[in-house]
């Protein structure tokens, strides 16, 4: 149970002169929901965005352990190539293809039919047809295959986004804010699909609602201006004094 | 079914197209110069669906598509021009001093060498720029902004270089793969001429149908509305512009080559900015994002230039065309298909709402009355009594 899936090792990160993220080192375990909580500006996207090639980090590096092939330096790649690979990537604000329906979102977040030839003269096999209607279903989505996404509204285009990253069949998913922007009903479902595909993959997780770690957070590593604080169990880290002094101390005070 | 009503406006543009010359022979129009115009239309039409492809599709704005356009037609032009003077050198090249046939030139001495090298070199400067640009990212006003300076530098060149561009005045005087297409005499060429530049447009209506209609098209729609979210789902997005933004710069090409059959000449104007903002014009006023808009934005702005830019409306064309283009993008922004297929359909659900929320209102009036008038009645009744 506990193997290594992500190894971030001491990533810093310098925007011109801005000191982004300070030697951060973490340990994602296999079939874990990690979250990565720290106040504003504390480094949690650039972190995601690390993981995913969307940053380039100043020094340190990050390794990918797959199940499927070799250990992997994932630093200096291309995002599609890590898309490729197997890491999936929600961003905060909902980007799905609003232009699209539904189901030709979950269509072009395929494994397959990336290239250009195949994208021309190929169509999803009746199994992978399949592979979408079951997440579909588990995102509560089957009924509006055919309405376009821009119509949505704002949880189930989340849903949505989270959907288009299962069925790549990713091995680690990285949530940036799953649920900013939804209600409390909306936010615990969100906690339930996503408790339901840990046993499918990893999943990292940024959020601000401490409800929400409570309820599904594996692990909890707490980033403050660039910098790991601490890491743990949610109840170790929420007993935390040095923790509650900068996070939980300044949002209650900011309350 | 939208994709139906929209393959039955093109087939019924095309049977219209069709049926033009027949017109002719029936001396129902004017002259011969009604059908050349109506097939440098078409050839705009080819032009537009290019335009309509990395614009409408996959939000690439080229603000200089007419390079590709010049590259195309200038082209068939020499190969047309070494037709007509029988593989010699030509007149502004003894004046510009030279004595033998250029190395250019000799590319277009036969027309398989021409049909190749007039898609080959507007194809690989497209991939030069646009692999360039686009695995560097640049993105929306700055890649228009290249296009355009790009397109200005190559028009420059072209003017500069009159030994072997004849300059300002282009390369004319010459009769079309077909013959000569002027005069009653040489109606046969001109049909043929008309009927194979047909066939081409609907040759590229139905490539870019069938591109648009498969998971291609919906990654272009996807790159267009979230090229980061695109990145993320896996694709190479710097591939598929690059490869849509290379097949435009062809289709764009091979319609200068057809251009220049009908306007039996072709000058540096055809490669200029403006006429690349026209190009964008026709596609933006007939609907980016679908083919068929910017097949009928090509015909209704290119027939309005043709009967309006002549007498008083001369001085103001340029106005009225700005003017449409504004409005277009301020308000109809799915252009003249928009218009048709998308807002006028909902300005009639509201008006219809609202003559239905007047007729309640009346029913409500109505029966307030009646109750005001009962109401009265009882109120009177009793002074009555």
């Amino acid at each position: 149970m506990l193997e290594t899936v992500i190894d971030i090792r001491k990533i810093s990160v310098n925007f011109d002169g801005f000191q982004a993220l300070t030697s951060v080192s973490a340990k994602v375990q296999r079939n874990s929901i990690h979250f990565f909580i720290g106040p504003n500006g504390a480094g949690k996207t650039t972190l995601l965005d690390i993981i995913c090639a969307k940053t380039k980090p100043t020094s340190g590096r990050v390794s990918f352990f797959s199940q499927k092939h070799n250990a992997i330096s994932l630093t200096g790649m291309k995002e599609y190539q890590i898309v490729r690979k197997g890491i999936g990537r929600k961003f905060q604000v909902p980007s799905i293809f609003e232009n699209l329906t539904v189901g030709e979102n979950m269509e072009l977040s395929l494994k397959s039919h990336k290239g250009i030839w195949s994208s021309i003269f190929q169509k999803p096999d009746p199994q992978e047809l399949e592979e979408i209607n079951r997440v579909l279903n588990k995102i509560n989505l089957s009924d509006k295959i055919n309405v376009r996404a821009g119509t949505l509204a704002h949880g189930q285009k989340q849903w949505l986004e989270i959907g288009m990253q299962l069925v790549q069949k990713p091995e680690v998913i990285m949530l940036d804010e799953p649920a900013a922007g939804m209600g409390k009903s909306e936010t615990f479902k969100t906690g339930e699909i996503l408790r339901e595909l840990k046993s499918e993959c990893t999943i990292i997780v940024i959020e601000h609602d401490m409800e929400f770690v409570k309820q599904i957070a594996d692990v909890v590593t707490v980033l403050h201006e660039g910098k790991v604080l601490c890491h743990g169990h949610i109840d170790d880290i929420l007993n935390d004094p040095t923790v509650q002094a900068v996070y939980l101390g300044r949002g209650k005070g900011n309350e | 079914m939208k994709y139906k009503v929209e393959n039955i406006s093109f087939a019924t543009l095309a049977l219209i197209l069709a049926i033009i010359p027949l017109l002719l022979e029936l001396n129902l129009l004017a002259g011969g110069s009604t059908v050349i115009f109506i097939g440098k239309c078409m050839s705009y039409a080819i032009v537009a669906i290019g335009i309509d492809l990395i614009w409408g599709y996959t939000g690439i704005l080229s603000l200089g598509h007419g390079l590709y356009f010049g590259l195309g037609a200038y082209g068939m032009a020499m190969y047309l021009k070494l037709v007509s003077t029988g593989g010699q050198i030509t007149d502004f090249m003894h004046i510009g001093g030279l004595e033998e046939l250029p190395f250019i030139w000799t590319l277009f001495k036969y027309l398989p060498n021409t049909l190749f090298f007039m898609i080959a070199i507007p194809a690989l400067v497209a991939f030069l720029v646009g692999y360039v640009i686009f695995k560097n990212r640049v993105k929306g006003v700055y890649f228009s902004i290249i296009s355009q300076a790009l397109t200005w530098a190559v028009y420059s060149i072209f003017i500069s270089l009159s030994p072997y561009t004849n300059g300002n005045v282009g390369i004319t005087g010459i009769k079309s793969l077909f013959g000569s297409v002027k005069g009653d005499a040489n109606r046969a060429n001109m049909y043929l001429l008309f009927y194979v530049t047909l066939g081409i447009l609907i040759l590229t209506y139905v490539i870019a149908k069938f591109l648009t209609q498969r998971k291609f098209g919906k990654i272009l729609i996807a790159i267009r509305d979230g090229e980061n979210r695109t990145y993320f789902s896996g694709y190479n997005v710097c591939l598929y512009k690059t490869f849509i933004y290379v097949l435009s710069a062809i289709i764009t090409a091979f319609a200068g080559a057809i251009f220049v059959n009908f306007n039996g000449s072709i000058t540096p104007s055809e490669m200029t900015i403006e006429f690349s903002i026209m190009m964008v014009i026709w596609v933006a006023v007939g609907g980016r994002g679908t083919i068929i808009g910017a097949v009928l934005g090509a015909f209704i702005i290119n027939i309005g230039q043709y009967n309006l830019s002549s007498g008083i409306f001369v001085e103001i064309w340029q106005y009225i065309i700005g003017a449409i283009f504004t409005l277009t993008i301020l308000f109809f922004k799915g252009g003249l298909v928009g218009l048709i297929s998308e807002q006028s359909p909902i300005l009639i659900k509201k008006f219809q709402q609202k003559q239905e929320q007047k007729q309640e209102q009346e029913q409500k009036q109505e029966h307030k009355q009646t109750k005001q008038k009962s109401e009265q009645i009882i109120i009177t009744k009793p002074k009555e009594v």
